[in-house]
């Protein structure tokens, strides 16, 4: 069955763009082993925490708990829908958030091809019973 | 069919960092999960200047499965020279790294230059378990770390017996092996425990001839070791444990290695005099047929197995049931053990199987009609099935849960009176 993944890329070649900095991200749609750019997501404005942070970030005392930033929250809801996120670095609060909706998070940078390949070969591994082994 | 394993006694393969950890500030640096060295780690002996919770760890995750972990392993070996103080660096590869390719030896070969040595052991779960694994360990010490020695020690002994932690007794047996072999005037050399550790590996190629104390644990070293080092082994399958066994491993050594044979028997002499003073004191709880049961089975791995029968049988001349041999012992190592078992004093065999599936030896067990209450010598598994038959239990074998044991033994004169000590408290308790 088809699925999607997120992918935080400046320039639409390298996964070089790390999760807080992303304003788009890259859908992909991957179906087996094929893949293709689905849509364009836009996500919560990567500078709005400046003037929100200090009282609302996570641990910092305002009651939240460990739900993580109102920021990140609101970042990692808009690609709920997807399997996996791709970014070059990928912060601790939104990696739980990303965990508790079951989507595997890949903080690696590398090409978008080269990510894509290997996720989408893992993926058509594991979802076949096939052995990972190499 | 896959199929299940019901009371399993043996660890995978990565256990072996068990073995790396017996030997005085050598550390493992694991290419795993996370959670590995927590789940193979017993509380058997096992904190101190390294411990399970504090080895270097990759912690590979899904991201590393599918982009590969080598640059994480690069990285977790660089800082373990930086930040830990160790004489020796052991990398052992979990299943996952394995599985999907991780090219660990070459990682590990760009720290040839390092300051301390880093070597590298597969001990991927599939490949065997944690016997396998510690073998696996030795072999990359004798492989990758050790060279040849055109030096050669005279009278110099490397002693090799079984796994340490996943046998509880190993410092005590391994200490008491060095002391019987010291008695013959030969200077022994083992790696493992107290105030060993590298000073001792780097010995390894001047001995004069490997001893190996084990029914298969170690062959395969002994025999490597021979090749490339050219040092001759004796390969002694029993485990000595009591006076018969014990003088006629002390010949056997004696022999092989040239010792004066009245040397050797004035050392035999003066502990079998003591040995049976002993016994002929407790003559009369021997001679007392109620109190100790008359057949026995074993369940243990092969060592504790063979050591134990022969024992039992030869020093305090019991009837042997079917023991069962539990480690996975491969294939081609089976047909020379079970002729072992068959030579017994006072013409006696025991039957024995090689099996690890604990319900089938259970129902063995319940089955078999003991002549009376059964005396069931085996891992912590066994402890139940021997209450609901009345007998008398004694755990010798991994799981061990209701003893601690520092650095007892087993082994030799002194081990076998232990082992009649602790068989003969649980025997007389029930009259209790």
């Amino acid at each position: 069955m088809a699925y999607y993944i997120a992918i935080g890329s400046s320039d639409g070649i390298n996964t070089d763009l790390k999760f807080g900095e992303v304003e788009k991200f890259l859908i992909y749609k991957v179906e087996g082993t094929d893949y293709e750019l689905y849509e364009k997501r836009e996500v919560a404005d990567a500078d709005g925490c400046a003037a929100k942070c200090g009282d609302k970030n996570g641990c910092s005392g305002s009651g939240h708990g460990c739900g993580g930033g109102e920021e990140v929250a609101a970042k990692v809801t808009a690609i709920e829908d997807c399997r996996a996120v791709v970014c070059k670095k990928i912060g601790f609060q939104a990696q739980k958030q990303f965990e508790k909706r079951a989507i595997s998070v890949f903080d690696i940078e590398t090409t978008i091809t080269d990510a894509l390949d290997k996720i989408a070969g893992y993926y058509n591994k594991i979802d076949n019973n096939r052995s990972l082994r190499t | 069919m896959a199929k299940l394993l019901d009371k399993q006694r043996y660890k995978c393969a990565l256990a072996a960092m068990q073995t790396v950890q017996a030997i005085d500030r050598a550390l493992p640096i694991l290419h795993s999960g996370p959670g590995c060295a927590q789940k193979l780690s017993d509380t058997n002996g096992s904190s101190g200047y390294f411990s399970p919770n504090i080895f270097p760890c990759t912690s590979i995750n899904e991201k590393d499965v599918v982009f590969g972990g080598v640059k994480k392993l690069n990285s977790t070996i660089d800082n373990a020279l930086k930040v830990i103080d160790a004489d020796l660096y052991v990398v052992l590869t979990g299943c996952i790294p394995e599985i999907v390719g991780d090219d660990s030896g070459e990682v590990v070969s760009r720290f040839e230059d390092a300051d301390k040595p880093v070597i590298y052991a597969p001990t991927a779960g599939f490949k065997g378990n944690n016997y396998k694994g510690h073998e696996q360990v030795v072999d990359a010490i004798v492989e990758q770390y050790l060279k040849k020695s055109d030096k050669k020690q005279k009278g110099l002994i490397n002693i090799w017996a079984d796994v340490p932690y996943q046998d509880l007794f190993w410092l005590g047996n391994l200490r008491a092996l060095e002391k019987l072999v010291a008695e013959l005037g030969l200077t022994p050399n083992t790696i493992f425990g107290y105030n060993r550790g590298i000073e001792n590996i780097n010995k390894i190629p001047e001995a004069e001839f490997n001893l190996l104390v084990s029914p298969w644990v170690g062959l395969s070293n002994v025999k490597k070791m021979e090749r490339k080092f050219g040092t001759p082994y004796l390969h002694y399958p029993t485990l000595p444990i009591g006076a018969t066994e014990t003088s006629k491993f002390l010949r056997e050594v004696g022999k092989f290695a040239g010792v004066d044979e009245a040397k050797v028997e004035a050392v035999i002499k003066e502990h079998e005099d003591y040995y049976y003073y002993l016994i002929g004191r407790y003559a009369d709880l021997f001679l007392e047929n109620r109190v100790i049961n008359k057949q026995f089975t074993v369940v243990a791995d092969a060592q504790y197995s063979l050591g134990i029968t022969k024992f039992l049988v030869n020093d305090l001349g019991l009837i042997p049931a079917k023991q069962f041999v539990v480690d996975d012992t491969p294939k081609n190592y089976r047909d020379q053990i079970t002729e072992e078992f068959k030579k017994l004093n006072f013409g006696i065999e025991a039957e024995v199987s090689f099996e690890t599936d604990g319900y089938k030896i259970h129902s063995e067990i319940k089955e078999h009609d003991y002549h009376g209450y059964p005396l069931v010598l085996g891992g912590y598994y066994e402890k139940e099935v021997t209450e609901s038959l009345k007998g008398n239990f004694l755990n010798i074998s991994w799981p061990v849960q209701d003893k601690v044991v520092f650095d007892r033994s087993y082994v030799g004169y002194e081990g076998g009176i232990r082992l009649i000590e602790d068989i003969y408290t649980v025997a007389v308790s029930r009259f209790n």
